[in-house]
């Protein structure tokens, strides 16, 4: 899921070809999800299907140019606004989510915090459980899991004090 | 019912906007926390909740009562606000249950009296047997607990805590956020400043401040 709308992504900044497409995926997210070419170019046929997408001309060795339509570019803006859950897949998909909006969205900060707010949220409901079990092997299982929303939060405030940084 | 409300707060340190139009209430029986990185304001939107500094401009209301036409804003602070400073500020030539005591003595109530209500939050945060220790006898965690004791006592309406769970490890830092709950969930109305997501979690709303702005809240919903 993440590699089409990472593609998408990377789309709105203007045309490319496949191997531009996967050559910048991997840059921008550290070369932790290598593609293959086949990926790449089922995802393209996927998304013109869908109409996201169109073909443009031709470069001059004869490669095939993507380009986005207006349709696509609202799927890009849908998928930043929505916060990812933790039944999404929460590493890989929010690791693409955010690496991609540092790479291609200019609101990228708006990105992180609609993140943080949903991500606090599921923290608020995991404490509660918490409050209102009697049990300390449930209350240390639900521990497990605050920790790992910590975990997401301190690296969120990471990206944006990086971002800050970078903007400034 | 609303404690304290601050609308449309700002306050300024000459060319330094620390608050900008902050609109924040906190009800009666509600945790509110704020988070931050440093420098954001947190400590800043605390102060003017509890009366300790006023607002450049807007308007900051204790229990309906705007605190820009209030007198005597030490004796109402008294009264109605208990405060945990980041530096807990405890006397160390007095024991556990002398600081404790201290606000209720200032208040106006007898010796025997303020030290039976002083004991009594000492026996709630779980420092019953450490009354008569003097601070530097105590622990971190145990004189983190005496600063909110102190804080408690006297059925303070709204209750400020500043980075209350200072260094303290995390089961230390869950037990004072279990008092805090507690205060809440007891009627008081409790405003929390923490960097520490994990704590701010204990809260029925986080409210995110980046540069003296809120950027976001995150609410937690209720059960019915
Ligand atoms: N008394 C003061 N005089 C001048 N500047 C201040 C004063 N208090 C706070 N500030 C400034 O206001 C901003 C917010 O400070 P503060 O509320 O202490 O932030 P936080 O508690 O989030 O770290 C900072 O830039 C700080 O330097
Ligand atoms: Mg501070």
């Amino acid at each position: 899921m993440s590699i089409r709308y990472g593609l998408l992504a990377l789309l709105s900044r203007g045309p490319r070809h496949g191997y531009q497409l996967r050559q910048e995926f991997e840059a921008s997210t550290g070369a932790t999800w290598p593609l293959n070419i086949g990926q790449v170019y089922t995802t393209l046929s996927r998304l013109e299907r869908d109409g996201l997408i169109r073909q443009g001309e031709a470069d001059e060795q004869g490669r095939v140019v993507y380009e986005i339509t207006e349709a696509g570019r609202a799927e890009v803006e849908r998928w930043f606004g929505t916060p990812v859950t933790p039944a999404d897949r929460p590493r890989d998909e929010l690791v693409i989510k955010l690496a991609m909006a540092v790479a291609t969205c200019p609101d990228a900060l708006k990105v992180i915090q609609a993140q943080r707010t949903a991500s606090m949220r599921a923290m608020q409901e995991l404490t509660r459980a918490k409050r209102d079990t009697a049990s300390p092997a449930q209350r240390l299982v639900l521990d497990s899991m605050i920790f790992q929303v910590e975990a997401e939060q301190r690296w969120l405030d990471h990206c944006e004090a990086v971002l800050r940084e970078e903007q400034s | 019912m609303t404690v304290v409300r601050l609308a449309n707060v700002s306050r300024s340190y000459g060319e330094v906007h620390a608050l900008r139009n902050v609109d924040l209430e906190v009800a009666a029986g509600r945790l509110v926390a704020v988070m931050g990185p440093s420098g954001s304001g947190k400590s800043t939107l605390l102060n003017l909740a509890g009366g300790l500094d006023l607002p450049t401009s807007g308007t900051v209301t204790l229990e309906g009562v705007d605190l820009a036409a209030v007198k005597d804003l030490a004796a109402l602070r008294r009264r109605s606000v208990g405060y945990v400073f980041q530096d807990l500020n405890l006397i160390p030539s007095l024991t556990a249950v002398e600081n404790v005591m201290l606000p209720r003595e200032l208040d106006g109530v007898r010796a025997r009296q303020a030290r039976a209500e002083a004991l009594a939050v000492l026996e709630e945060v779980g420092l019953a047997e450490a009354a008569g220790r003097f601070p530097d006898e105590l622990s971190g965690g145990q004189r983190q607990r005496v600063a909110i004791a102190r804080a408690l006592v006297g059925e303070r309406r709204l209750v400020l805590a500043d980075e209350p769970t200072g260094a303290l490890d995390t089961r230390t830092g869950d037990e004072i956020l279990q008092l805090l709950r507690g205060r809440a969930d007891a009627g008081a109305a409790v405003l929390l400043v923490t960097h520490e997501s994990r704590y701010a979690a204990w809260a029925d709303r986080v409210v995110f401040l980046r540069d003296g702005e809120i950027a976001d809240s995150a609410l937690l919903e209720e059960v019915r």
